[in-house]
């Protein structure tokens, strides 16, 4: 006799007496409890990976602040008035949330842009450079070595927005795409006099962090040893945060009591972060509970199966049949209508997660198109917390028995 | 394996245990292995409370009971399914056929788990005592006599030591209870046990080596 004969025999006595619509409706409440818990652990993972991931989106509320002195009436013209002193620096390095701290260092010595042809310009430029970690999208290509005559160089993105949304209009001139405005050279004259040198300068990047042109840190290192005027202070006039938080009240009331300031937008956005935190928070709640209810309506329809088939559960251990074989053979019958259950949910929240990815490329955004570690872990542990239910209530029932 | 019984008294029925003598109850016994053991019990003595304290499906007695080393008292419930699939087989007086299962789906359920006879020979076993037509009827639509021919062939399913019965052939006709009987000789044989035979009247169905009173 083959085994599927003795595994029907024993579906015919245990299991024949299911009440199949409150199984489907316990599975059913046990499936979207599930996903709504895993699409809140998604959803909060999502948000961190926009704010701390990788691919920092900086659109979305920044969590990095460039911060400078307020130029007021009583300290406008006072040479050194606005620049950060090495004082302030450590000071501000401890200020709450302030997580980093980097150096805006800009160009002491004369940088002069000129293109030809169609487009042609010719402007006197300030550079600027940050360190390589507060660049919000490294490009390959960013790096300068003295001798060098290619200058890699950063722009902000708001540059070309203006030049194609109010100048090229205006003036009738083409409008750029970054396609296009990486692949225009520049040439750079900088320093002085026959001490000068000429690069030919590339956009390799834009930036939504900082709004200015930025060039490697050597090269302004470079440029300010070499050119920079004697007698020109080092010190910085403007420096960026990473912060964790820039929502909150104590770094607001910081700012506000040393009389920095900054992009009051970036404070306004992250408003948004506390808003998607708590709904997240009420969704994982939520979650909980109807998971709960669903493993509690399942796990009692499991002990309703056993408690009507207690008379041929009865018989079954009096003719030598053990708890442990009786137990695994309810688990097996149980415990796939879970996991199919679990793997329902993934399935949703997955599609979900790749229909969010392609949905905030538009705005700018990038995300992973699979769900981070966290939505696995909790599908994982909430996977673990189910088979221990059910095998925990198949197993204390047959012990009534 | 042996059986020894000490000290044994059924709680339900202490009282009326005290007012008479026992072969059994409140005594020390010492069976041994392939022992034919006839218990003869008047009603209401606990004929069918002793299968079942020995079978290990009651434990509301003092005393002990031990299959081997095993103390059936303490003895845990997945030891107690192996000693009921590999050494203790029972016929009960109330057979206990599954009534949604078919007869010979009452045999397969054992079959399989017991690993004893082939089908073969439960098939063969089943047409001994006159079930051949049976095989596909429910179990609650036997007759008494048929369900206790099922039952006895159940029984014989498994490798065991010791069977136990209680009152096995109660619903069956002489003809049939000779069938069942030289049947059951034959397995018992063949598995070189021990019996235990519960009734409420003297008989030969078997060459006990051993008659008690309970």
């Amino acid at each position: 006799m083959s085994d599927a004969v003795q595994k029907n025999i024993l579906k015919k006595l245990l299991m024949r007496t299911q009440n199949r619509s409150r199984l489907w409706a316990a599975l059913a409440a046990l499936c979207i409890g599930t996903t709504l818990l895993l699409l809140s652990v998604m959803i909060w993972w999502n948000f961190r990976e926009l704010l701390y991931g990788k691919n920092q989106n900086d659109t979305l509320g920044s969590t990095f602040l460039i911060i400078g002195k307020r130029v007021t009436e009583q300290n406008m013209g006072m040479a050194g008035a606005t620049v950060f002193t090495p004082q302030d620096i450590e000071n501000v390095k401890h200020a709450p949330q302030v997580e980093d701290l980097g150096i805006i260092s800009s160009n002491h010595f004369p940088v002069y842009a000129m293109m030809g042809g169609k487009l042609a310009f010719a402007t006197d430029l300030a550079l600027e450079s940050v360190p390589d970690k507060f660049i919000d999208k490294m490009p390959a290509e960013w790096k300068w070595t003295p001798g060098s005559k290619d200058l890699p160089i950063i722009i902000s993105s708001q540059f070309l927005d203006i030049y194609n949304y109010v100048f090229a209009p205006s003036q009738g001139l083409p409008q750029l795409s970054e396609g296009s405005v990486k692949s225009i050279v520049l040439n750079f004259k900088a320093g002085r006099d026959e001490q000068s040198e000429t690069f030919l300068a590339h956009v390799v990047g834009f930036s939504d962090r900082i709004g200015s042109v930025l060039a490697p840190q050597a090269f302004i290192d470079y440029g300010n040893k070499k050119w920079g005027k004697p007698g020109l202070t080092d010190a910085p006039s403007q420096v960026i945060l990473k912060t964790k938080d820039p929502s909150d009240a104590g770094f607001a009331a910081y700012l506000k009591q040393h009389d920095y300031n900054t992009n009051p937008e970036n404070l306004r956005w992250s408003k948004i972060r506390a808003i998607v935190s708590v709904v997240t928070s009420a969704t994982g709640v939520l979650a909980l509970l109807l998971m709960g209810i669903g493993a509690l309506v399942f796990v009692l329809f499991i002990e309703l199966t056993i408690a009507r088939a207690q008379n041929a559960m009865t018989l079954l251990l009096q003719i030598g049949y053990g708890p442990r074989f009786l137990g695994r053979f309810m688990i097996r019958r149980f415990l796939p209508l879970v996991l199919g259950s679990v793997v329902l949910s993934m399935m949703v929240t997955v599609i979900c997660q790749v229909v969010v990815a392609s949905l905030v490329v538009s705005q700018g955004l990038a995300l992973p198109v699979l769900p981070g570690w966290p939505v696995w872990l909790a599908l994982v542990i909430s996977t673990g917390i189910l088979a221990l239910l059910v095998s925990g209530s198949v197993n204390g029932a047959i012990k009534k028995q | 394996m042996q059986l020894s019984l000490s000290g044994l008294i059924p709680v339900p029925l202490r009282e009326k245990i005290n007012g008479y003598q026992s072969g059994i109850w409140k005594n020390s016994l010492l069976l041994d292995k392939g022992s034919s053991v006839f218990i003869q019990a008047p009603s209401g003595t606990g004929k069918t409370t002793l299968i079942h304290i020995l079978y290990g499906l009651r434990k509301d007695y003092e005393g002990e009971v031990k299959w081997g080393d095993n103390i059936l008292s303490s003895t845990d419930d997945e030891t107690l399914a192996r000693l009921r699939t590999r050494s203790i087989s029972v016929i009960f007086q109330d057979m206990r056929l599954f009534p949604e299962l078919t007869a010979w789906e009452n045999i397969e359920i054992k079959l399989k788990l017991a690993h004893g006879a082939t089908a073969h020979q439960a098939s063969e076993w089943m047409e001994r005592l006159g079930l051949r037509d049976k095989k596909n009827s429910l179990g609650s639509t036997l007759s008494y006599g048929e369900q206790q021919r099922v039952a006895i062939i159940r029984a014989l399913l498994q490798p065991f030591e010791w069977l136990l019965m209680d009152e096995p052939f109660s619903h069956l006709d002489h003809a049939n209870i000779n069938k069942a009987a030289a049947l059951i000789s034959e397995v018992v044989k063949t598995n070189n046990a021990g019996m235990i035979l519960a009734d409420l009247d003297a008989n030969n169905f078997f060459p006990y080596t051993k008659t008690l009173m309970l």
